[in-house]
């Protein structure tokens, strides 16, 4: 067995180059895959163990004090679908927060952190400190993304309500929390803990705010049951604006439920970590594909080798073997390193799911998945091994010697020189490429592989830095540039004119959102007077609303409901109940869904009394939102204008995090595409330099250059090069949104609309043959040391 | 006395082993002469296909000068010398190197393309030579694996002349051939240079050697004598006997 070893790491030594790279492939692949499964397999247990150890509740009902009737308080502690309740305090505050270095708006909500809990707890995250004065515990992405550090100063400035003056409250941060419901700014609040004596202070300080919110935790006996509750207390209210822009905050319920939350916390991370895996499969079929072709190559260069081997008495079996160990080794160093780059590499994915979910994902060594990439990885390799080296055991020693195996018989004469047009080097390397297909076809296959995920790269890439209009309408809210929410209780025709003509603005329309009963589920519903109005179109099968009774669904909410375009709902509302005709199926996230379109003019029979109120302001390209702001603030005084929202910079902090995420990792894929390429053509065409040995000697010896002999190996690989990236291109860009589709139906986005820029496209496939030409031409650079005066005198 | 052709001065090569330096051409002063089929012949070891390839171009002398009528060949780098290969010498080899991947005629081509834009002419030149060393239309579309050595060595010589080189090195031509075969490649080279084509020919067979009208014979590293044939006249027993005292008289 030691001769085996000692055979085998000769071998390794003898081949150093082909060994590292080999080794950085499968560094690459094991990195990959166990990042990949690791995402996969732990993020889900680790959210579902997180809920368990809060004991987070079903749903939770944000009720405003004002809006916390004793008719609600009863209606809720005898629901019959409500089995747990706990109500606790909160203080709502609309406040800027220095983030990494710009101030960015939060809807905070303090809590007391004093206060007893048995369901919906919160946990500190790494270390803290003892509260003092005005301490505050923040979630942990204040840490992780804005860089707030232990007993740093946060200070948090708002405008006071009463006197319109700016305000600041001065923290000091003693630790990091962490719940299920208030740890992201995705879905609604985000909870900051102070202590009781602090909790006492900010209630006197805001008292003038209207702030104090009462949150309502349930357990119910099923979680859809939520919107059931929550038609209940809307009833009881007389409640329909669920409108998150809502102008008095005072007034606006919120009503959350776990599955929202789930949608919300895992999207990123199912969404990375389907792209991850789908890459890293690719990425490790490479890998192998390439494994295969050495193996089976450092044979073939090793025939005579083999030969002499067999001739002092080594058995087929023993050779084997000793190949086996070889290429078994390298696997199990790569795939070792891979595995453990994978590890402090968690961390910076974490970081990523992190600033989307909020919830601190810490991964551990996991011996299973880990062991199992590692087993899979050497097991797949040793396979490979195994066929490849099968053919050792027919192997004559005599005919292994003369090295008879490797020269290869040719029988067809393809592209023959008389007949041919072009430049020799061209026709030569077309008549080479001929003579060898199975390669062409693994490059054609290696290429198609990775230069769709460069594509799809390039697409990800593109979308979020060039052009982000389709990334902004995942989450499926209209895009405008600014939202004036009007006092409902005015005639606000001319208001509208006004705003209409003033300068920059191209166009000013109503869109306001109300719940509505459909098929009795409690859905959010966009009301709007015409669709054809609406700039942001997110409807992929049918239309919008154009007649009367006629409904759009969300996709999710039409799949849960079982309705297709065509069908009939039922929308109620109180005491009224219609039937509408689906016509549309649209896209988006927004209220995990669940929510539709329908006209003005037909809610308005629901609802006699519904004023239009959210006005969406639509400015010329390159209007500053911020100015356009200040100036409408100063028109109006808060009897017309209750408030506004500046939409630009809303979506711009929103989509902030996404963008940079989507974009990092389109732009890894690139990278990640490139380094494989030029792995596979260093092996490929390195392979080729050294089998065609002699053929390049006798062809330098008859008065070709060498410069002649680089075009000719680099255009033959050159045409299975374009084959595969033009082939892997067009189904990337073909396959990119049906892909992304899937990867994102569960979160609202049925049908992906992401921009094709054929333009970005074509050029990242005339980049990467540019590319592959200058690789291959660089390592064909080794063909100027084969002489032809070697050839001969050999 | 004819044109020189080739012509060397204090040719010197040597190879390093280790630390040990083995001179195999020492100061070599020799002429070529136009028409003529010069064979070099020596012992094992005395410097003959060092020196053939030196002259070709194929490899570089450690010192001296090298003309080949009016280029000095010695100081050109590789890419200059391929060139200069392609268009100036024919190379018939012991282990003829055809390149297997393509037909007979293909490797004809390959080589004559090198030189000529004129694709037309060089085809009909292949087929013209190809059927002049008596190999069929049915042979040019085989590969070099499908025929017998003798039938790839005629195709190796006519690879060699296709582009009417100025002259053509053989090395051991008939070497790995058998009788009947190595003489009809010898009969083709005889009949080339009948016809006025310049051949430096390296060998140690007396059969292929007596082909020469001009024999140089090399001894460690230089020229130890030197014996004129005259042109070579099939059946001339005189010429044989003539080489056989001379190669007597070099110590062979």
């Amino acid at each position: 067995m030691k001769k085996l070893w000692l055979l085998a790491f000769a071998n390794i030594r003898k081949t150093k180059s082909a060994s590292t790279t080999l080794t950085i492939l499968f560094i690459i692949a094991a990195l990959l895959l166990n990042t990949g499964l690791l995402v996969v397999f732990n993020y889900g247990n680790f959210y579902n163990d997180l809920k368990s150890e809060l004991n987070t509740s079903n749903a939770y009902f944000a009720l405003p004090d004002a809006l916390y009737t004793e008719e609600v308080e009863s209606y809720l502690t005898h629901n019959e679908h409500v089995e747990q309740l706990q109500v606790n305090d909160g203080l709502l505050l609309d406040a800027n927060i220095l983030s990494k270095g710009e101030e960015k708006k939060f809807s905070i909500m303090f809590t007391n952190m004093d206060e007893t809990r048995e369901i919906s707890k919160w946990k500190f995250v790494g270390e803290h400190l003892p509260a003092q004065e005005m301490s505050v515990y923040v979630p942990d992405i204040f840490k992780a993304v804005s860089g707030y550090q232990l007993n740093d100063k946060m200070e948090i400035k708002y405008k006071d309500r009463v006197t319109k003056e700016e305000k600041t409250l001065s923290f000091t941060v003693k630790g990091y929390t962490e719940d299920m419901y208030f740890s992201s700014t995705d879905t609604g609040y985000i909870s900051f803990y102070v202590p009781s004596d602090t909790y006492q202070k900010l209630k006197d300080t805001l008292s003038q705010q209207q702030s104090l919110l009462h949150i309502v935790y349930t357990n119910l006996d099923n979680v859809k049951n939520t919107s059931v509750v929550e038609s209940g207390i809307r009833e009881r209210l007389n409640l329909s604006s669920t409108s998150f822009m809502a102008a008095d905050p005072s007034t606006a319920l919120v009503v959350i439920d776990i599955e929202l939350i789930e949608l919300s916390r895992c999207m990123m991370a199912s969404m990375i970590s389907a792209m991850m895996v789908m890459f890293s499969l690719i990425i490790v079929i490479v890998c192998l594909l390439v494994v295969r072709f050495r193996i089976v190559n450092s044979m073939e260069e090793d025939t005579m080798k083999i030969g002499s081997l067999k001739s002092v008495g080594y058995t087929s079996r023993q050779i084997i073997l000793s190949i086996l160990l070889q290429f078994s080794s390298l696997a199990a160093i790569g795939s070792l390193i891979g595995c453990s780059l994978s590890y402090p590499i968690l961390p910076a994915v974490s970081a990523v799911f992190e600033q989307q979910s909020g919830l601190k994902w810490e991964q551990g060594f996991d011996g299973i998945i880990t062991g199992a990439t590692f087993i899979f990885l050497l097991l797949i390799v040793m396979s490979i091994t195994l066929i490849a080296a099968r053919n050792i055991k027919k192997l004559n020693p005599i005919n292994a010697l003369r090295g008879e195996t490797v020269a290869r018989n040719y029988k067809k004469n393809h592209v023959q020189l008389e007949n041919a047009v072009g430049r020799l080097p061209f026709i030569l390397a077309l008549k080479s490429m001929m003579q060898s297909m199975k390669q062409n076809i693994m490059i054609i296959v290696i290429l198609i592989a990775v230069a769709f995920c460069g594509t799809f790269g390039v697409i990800m890439f593109y979308n979020t830095t060039v052009d982000t209009k389709a990334f902004a309408e995942i989450p499926g809210m209209e895009i405008c540039n600014a939202v004036a929410i009007l006092n409902p209780e005015q005639d606000q025709t001319e208001t509208v004119r006004f705003i209409e003509s003033m300068d920059n603005v191209t166009k000013a329309q109503f869109f306001d959102q109300v719940k509505l009963s459909v098929d009795d589920m409690e859905v959010a519903t966009y009301v709007m007077d015409d669709y054809d109005k609406k700039e942001t179109k997110l409807v992929y099968e049918g239309r919008y609303p154009e007649n009367e009774n006629e409904i759009t669904l969300a996709g999710i909410l039409a799949k849960r409901l079982e309705k297709k375009v065509g069908d009939t709902i039922t929308i109620s509302h109180g005491e009224k109940s219609e039937q509408f005709k689906v016509v549309g199926l649209s896209n988006g996230c927004q209220m995990g869904g669940i929510n539709a379109s329908i006209r003005t003019k037909d809610y308005l029979r629901f609802n006699p009394d519904y004023k239009q109120q959210s006005l969406y302001i639509y400015l010329e390209k390159g209007t500053d939102a911020e100015q356009f702001i200040a100036t409408l603030e100063s028109k109006f005084d808060q009897s017309i204008l209750l408030t506004t929202v500046n939409f630009d910079k809303e979506m711009e902090s929103g989509m902030a995090s996404y963008q940079t995420i989507v974009a990092a990792m389109g732009l890894a894929m690139l990278v990640i595409t490139l380094l494989v390429v030029s792995l596979v053509l260093y092996f490929v065409i390195s392979s080729s330099v050294i089998r065609k040995k002699r053929e390049l000697g006798i062809q330098k010896a008859i008065g070709f250059t060498t410069l002649q002999l680089m075009n000719q190996l680099s255009i033959s690989f050159t045409i299975p090069i374009v084959i595969g990236v033009l082939s892997g291109a067009l189904l990337g860009a073909l396959y990119t949104n049906p892909m992304m589709s899937l990867a994102m139906s569960g979160v609202g986005i049925m049908k992906a609309g992401f921009v094709i820029d054929y333009s970005w496209i074509l050029a990242f496939g005339i980049a990467t043959i540019l590319f592959s030409y200058l690789l291959s031409m660089l390592i064909t650079w080794r063909i100027r040391r084969i002489s032809a005066y070697a050839l001969v005198t050999e | 006395m004819s044109n020189i052709i080739l012509k060397t001065k204090n040719l010197n090569k040597s190879f390093k082993s280790g630390t040990q330096e083995q001179q195999v051409l020492k100061n070599l002063d020799i002429e070529f002469y136009e028409g003529d089929f010069t064979v070099i012949m020596g012992s094992s070891g005395a410097g003959k296909s060092t020196l053939l390839y030196a002259l070709s171009g194929m490899d570089r002398p450690t010192s001296g000068d090298i003309r080949f009528f009016d280029a000095d060949i010695a100081n050109l780098n590789n890419d200059k010398l391929a060139v200069f290969r392609r268009k100036n010498c024919g190379f018939v080899f012991q282990q003829m190197f055809l390149l297997d991947n393509m037909s007979i005629l293909d490797n004809i081509l390959a080589s004559g393309y090198l030189t000529s834009g004129d694709k037309k002419t060089i085809v009909e030149n292949a087929k013209e030579l190809l059927q002049k060393v008596g190999l069929t239309e049915m042979i040019w579309r085989k590969f070099p694996t499908q025929l017998s050595g003798g039938e790839n060595q005629r195709a190796a010589i006519v690879r060699a002349l296709i582009n009417k080189p100025r002259v053509v090195f053989a090395d051991e031509p008939t070497g790995a051939l058998n009788s009947v075969a190595g003489k009809a490649v010898l009969d083709v080279l005889s009949d080339i240079n009948n016809e006025g084509q310049n051949i430096i020919m390296v060998t140690h067979d007396l059969r292929s050697a007596r082909r020469g009208n001009r024999i140089l014979y090399l001894k460690d590293g230089v020229i130890g004598g030197e014996c004129n044939l005259g042109k070579y006249v099939s059946g001339d027993k005189q010429r044989h006997e003539k080489l056989q005292s001379f190669l007597l008289e070099m110590g062979w």
